[in-house]
This record gives structure tokens, sequence and C-alpha cells, in this order.
């Protein structure tokens, strides 16, 4: 939202200023095709340029696109959030028991809208839980989500069946098949309903970034609580909404999650938070929220699935969360690079 | 003169504020103890006692540091990584050079000691990567430390090709985890874990050091404009966390004669909810030692009482949070009242 007018003012301060700033408007775009880039031309000498089995090959995009629904979905409206000043710790359990809690509705008989709207409200109400915790109760975010993290999975663990490491179909009482439909069904260019909705998702959350009041309170209280506060913004009301938000996209996120693997797995969501971090960071938000933008976090997700995906095929699965880990931290350096001095500016 | 306007002791009689809620808290953990005597068997005797307060001594050393951090309104969550890193080398690094097909049973071949040595210096590489992103580039802690967690945590999962390693080892290894006081069930592990709690109970009420640690924590503003280098406390006190940690990891490893990967699993929550059961607040430069030593133990007994009670182990996670929500509402609704 004040992307320009910062700009702009960024452009009086000085060369390198303007320079950083225009480093920072595409550096995301850059990562983005480097990685790509990377993956493309490994192992040309085993496979052709976008045949079967290569990076870019139409089989592995689509493979690529689906596992990026979950993250996709959610990442906007954690951006919001951060973008508030605020975190959500708690998100990847939410995910896990709202895949679970589905998943057990459609196994006992319970068709699709009940089901989705039913999961939608728990995400709503596992909102309102860390919200009321965080805005009424005035535990710090951190902590008051960390605890919501351990008892979101707690119940997820307590709702599947002891013996059992998910809910899934048995011989006595199957799955129904259509379970998959959400996720997996081709419904246009290849892609199942589950990304197209996180597509609609995602330009609801810019246009609410940029255009609504709640994107600009957003960044207000995240840039000043008390500035906010004395200028009239209900910065409860509108970090309650923000939670609420994230929860409602948790629970679609872990719903989609559900349909994709046909079943509810109580770890299913487990490390969300950290990619959703990761991807907020390489889009550029600030740490201490005021400034952020949902398009870029959008490709920072993309940037997280390319790498995840990718290095599945060139290295052992042993050395994923090392690879995380210091994506993550390569992330907080560019982000501190490119943010911090801008933000104090 | 700054160093103490936090716990001013009004009249002598009066408690401070700290002192007040480890006593509440000392009262909750009495309370609970009854409670769970009533209703578990066998609960309330002397062997029993014992293992409530010993068994947990990994997560009490962690708690040292964590609490220590967390007064300065910083959190460490590298520590359960940490762990399974330490552990892990400190194999790594004792294991025969070439003696099996098998790569996981072969290491570097270093003497024991050395290779203590070079896995503590590790842990507190972790520590200090912490140390740098925070106190230098000002980086909130709790990205930065799951961001080490992951590697420390990674990078063990990568030496031990996600698996453990536990083979070739020389037979000295094991004889730190072992180590006992002749004649008693008290091994090194707990050993550590009581000197830690007292000096670090030293260390909290007559250091200056502690004090200005409070200082931070209440006001990181405040603690600079009166000439404190900032920077300089949270890196001593992270590469302090990070070596508890690897302490925590060789004696694991040594005890279990193995170094797991997925050891120490969610052991950075553990300690968190302890310092927070114990009245530790992130807020304002507030908590003690002795009071996550007393929140340890309350969440010792509240665990096992459930798995007296036969709940399934999946209760775990629930319980602990809402056991920490009761605590950090119930001492907050104290100390109100109290100012009140």
């Amino acid at each position: 939202m004040n992307g320009v007018k910062k700009q702009s003012f960024q452009f009086q301060l000085g060369r390198s200023d303007a320079l950083r700033s225009s480093i920072k408007q595409v550096y995301i775009y850059v990562v983005l095709v480097l990685i790509v880039f990377v993956f493309s031309v490994m192992k040309l000498d085993q496979v052709e340029m976008f045949g079967r089995g290569h990076f870019l090959s139409p089989d592995s995009v689509i493979n690529l696109l689906r596992s990026a629904v979950p993250i996709l979905t959610l990442s906007g409206a954690f951006t919001l959030l951060m973008i508030s000043g605020y975190i959500d710790l708690s998100v990847g359990s939410a995910m896990s028991l709202s895949a679970v809690v589905y998943a057990l509705m459609i196994l006992n008989g319970f068709s699709f809208w009940p089901a989705l709207l039913i999961t939608l409200i728990l995400g709503v109400i596992m909102g309102s839980v860390n919200a009321y915790l965080v805005m009424n109760l005035r535990i710090t975010p951190v902590i008051a989500t960390l605890v919501t993290l351990s008892l979101f999975k707690g119940i997820a663990l307590l709702i599947v069946p002891d013996g059992l490491s998910a809910i899934k179909g048995s011989p006595d009482k199957a799955m129904p098949g259509w379970i998959n439909d959400y996720a997996r069904k081709e419904v246009l260019f290849g892609l199942p309903a589950a990304f197209w909705v996180a597509v609609l998702v995602i330009v609801a959350m810019v246009i609410i970034q940029r255009k609504t009041i709640l994107g600009k309170y957003a960044a207000a209280i995240g840039g000043n609580r008390i500035a906010a506060d004395l200028s009239g913004i209900s910065a409860v009301k509108i970090v309650w909404i923000l939670y609420i938000l994230v929860g409602l996209f948790a629970a679609m996120a872990g719903m989609a999650r559900a349909s994709y693997m046909s079943l509810g797995d109580p770890l299913s969501g487990d490390g969300m938070e950290l990619d959703c971090i990761i991807a907020v960071l390489l889009g550029g938000t600030a740490f201490s929220g005021g400034e952020g933008s949902v398009a870029k976090t959008v490709i920072g997700s993309l940037i997280i699935i390319c790498v995840t995906i990718g290095l599945m095929t060139v290295i052992p699965a042993y050395w994923q969360v090392a690879a995380k880990g210091s994506v993550l931290l390569i992330a907080v350096v560019l982000n501190h690079l490119l943010v911090r001095d801008t933000a104090s500016a | 003169m700054a160093t103490n306007q936090m716990q001013k002791p009004a009249a002598g009689v009066r408690l401070s504020d700290e002192s007040f809620i480890t006593v509440f808290m000392v009262g909750i953990l009495v309370l609970v103890f009854a409670l769970a005597s009533l209703f578990v068997p066998n609960f309330s005797t002397a062997k029993n006692i014992f293992n409530l307060v010993t068994n947990n001594w990994f997560v009490i050393v962690l708690g040292v540091g964590v609490t220590l951090v967390l007064i300065t309104g910083n959190f460490d969550m590298s520590v359960g990584g940490n762990i399974a890193l330490t552990g892990v080398l400190s194999v790594y690094f004792v294991q025969g050079v070439n003696v099996s097909q098998n790569t996981l049973a072969n290491g570097l071949g270093l003497p024991y000691v050395v290779a203590i040595g070079l896995a503590l210096l590790c842990a507190v590489g972790v520590g200090a990567i912490n140390a740098f992103f925070i106190a230098k580039l000002k980086v909130p802690s709790i990205i930065v430390t799951l961001g080490t967690m992951m590697l420390a945590r990674g990078a063990a999962k990568v030496i031990t090709q996600g698996a453990q390693r536990n083979t070739s080892l020389p037979d000295i290894f094991g004889w730190l985890g072992s180590l006992s006081i002749p004649g008693t069930s008290i091994r090194l592990p707990v050993l550590v874990m009581i000197s830690l709690i007292i000096l670090a109970y030293i260390f909290e009420k007559k250091t200056v050091f502690a004090r200005r640690i409070y200082l931070i924590g209440a006001n990181p503003e405040a603690a600079r404009l009166s000439g404190i280098n900032v920077a300089k406390y949270l890196t001593a006190l992270y590469l302090v966390s990070g070596l508890l940690a690897g302490i925590t990891g060789i004696l694991l490893a040594s005890e279990y004669k193995a170094g797991v990967s997925s050891r120490a699993m969610g052991y950075e929550f553990d300690a968190l909810v302890i310092a927070l059961l114990g009245g530790v607040s992130i807020n304002g430069g507030f908590g003690s030692v002795l009071g996550m030593f007393v929140g340890a133990i309350i969440l010792s007994v509240v665990t096992s009482a459930a798995t007296g009670l036969l709940l399934s182990p999946d209760w775990q996670f629930t319980l602990k949070a809402i056991v920490t929500f009761i605590a950090i509402l119930s001492q907050r609704y104290a100390l109100d009242r109290r100012k009140a």
C-alpha cells in the first residue's frame, strides 16, 4: 500500500538506498527463477529437457503445484497477520487437527459440503482461541500460539484411535473414494479444485491487503500499535479478524491435505509454521510488522516448494531438515539486508 | 542502582515477587501432589518421589539456560536439536576409522576426551550462531532459534543418515552416563542437575551480571542507555544455553550408548513449559531458576499422574498445554491481587 510512497521517499535518500530498494523489488523473482533454473539443468544427462522426470515436465509441474496447495492457501492470511506484528505458530497443528476431523467425518458418512462447513467452523474456533489468548488475555503471541500448537496437536492425536497412526479406511469401514476429488481430480489445466481455490484465496488476500481498510489497518498496527490505537483503529478487533482468517485458511489447508492423502494424519501439518515464516521472510515482510506483501509471500511459498521438491530428487531425504533450516537462516539474512533499514526509514 | 529496582524488599518481611511466585507454585505443587497421591496408587512412595525429581534431569538442565535466556525476553528453541547434534557428534568422533563396510559404523577414531571437547565446541557453536543473529542482526529470537533447531537436527540426521550410530564404540563411551555415587542410585546427570541449580541460584542472586540480565528483560532500551552492552550479555547467555544443551546431549548419548538423530524431540518446548510453570515471564525480566525447578517437578507430577491414571501417552500434548495456560493465568491473577 505505501510501497509507492516509500519508494519515492527512498529515491530522495540517495543512490545506495535507491539501489537497495530496486533490489528489494525484484530479488525474490530472481531467486525463484534461479532455483528453477538450477533444478532444470541438474540431471540433464539423465533426462531430456521437459521430458519425463525432468523438473519442468508437465507432470512434475502439476505435482509441484498440487503439493503447494496448503501453503498457498495459508500463507496469504499468515502474511497479513505478520504485517500486523503478530504471529501464529499453531498453524501446522491447526492444519493437522482439521485434517483429522475432516477425514473422520468423511469416514463416518458425511457428504462433502457439511464436512467442509464443519471443518471451516473448526478453523474459525481455533483462530478465535488464539485471538482470545493473545488479545484478551494478553499472553505474548509466541507463547500463546506455541501452547495452542501443543493443544491442537494433542487433540488431533487423541481423536485418532489408539494403535492407529491416522484416521484412514479399514477393511470393515472403507474411506469413500471421493475424498480425493477435491485435491486430486482435474478440473482445469490438469489441476484440481483445491488449487484453484487456493488461487482464489490468494487473489482475495492480495486485494484485502492492497485495497481494503483491513489491510491498511493491519500495516498501521504493525507499524506503530500506539499510534494506531490513538487514531481510532480498534487493534483488538482487527487482529481478532486476522487470527480468525489464519485459523480458517489453516483448516482449509488441512482439509486439502486430508483430501490429497485420503487420510487424516495428526502430524500432517508439522512444520507448516516454519514454511510460512520462511515464505513471509523471503517475501520481504518486516519481522516487526508494518510492511509487507502478500503477493511476494506467494513467490516465497513457490520457492520453498521448489526447493523441497527439487531437493527430494537430488539428495537423500535425511538432508531435508538441514536444507530447510539453512533456507530459513538464508531468508533471515536476505530479509535483514534488504528490509530492516527501509522499515526504520 | 538500576540493577536493584526490579525487586526491592520493602520491609524485609515482604517477599520479592519472584520468591512469592516460587512459593505460590510450591503451594500448587503440594496441591497437585496431594491430589495425585489420592487417586494414583503408590504415588507418594519415597522411590517415586525420588524418580519424579530426578527422571527429568535433562529438561531441568536445559531449563537453566532457557530460563536465563527467557528472563532477557528471548527464546532458545534450538536446545532439542542441539542435544541430538552433540550426542550424534560425540558418537561419530569416537567411532573407529574404517572398521566396517557400514558407513554408520565408521567414525573419526578420536580419543573420548577430545571427542567430548569437540562436540561441546559444536554445541557452543550453535549457541554462537543464535547469538550472532539475535544480538548482532537483531532478528527475533524465535525465528532464529527455530532455524538453528532445524539446522542442528538436520546435521544430526545427515551424520546418521536419518537413523542412529551405535556400533564400534569404545567401552569408555558409556562411562559418563552410568557413573553414580557408590552405594546410591544418584547418577552423574542428577549431580550435574543439582549443582547447576545451586550455581544458577547463587549466580542469579549474587552477581551483578545476573541483575543486569533482569534489567535487559525488563527494559532493553533503558538497559542500553544505562551503559549495559546488551549484545554481550545475550551472547554469553546463548553460549551458556548451547553449552548446557551440549552437556545434556553427551550425557544422554553416553547413557544410551548411541547417537540418535531423533533424540530430544520437543525438549525445547518442555524446557519452555517448565520455565513458564515456574513463573518466568518474558514480558518483564522476571523469574528465577528455582521457580523453574518447581515448575519442572509440577510438570513431572502431572504427567506421571496422568500415566498412572492410565491415560494414553497421546494425552501429554493436551495436558502440557492446559497446565501451562492455567499456570500463566493463575500466576498473573496472584500477582495482580498482590499488587492491588
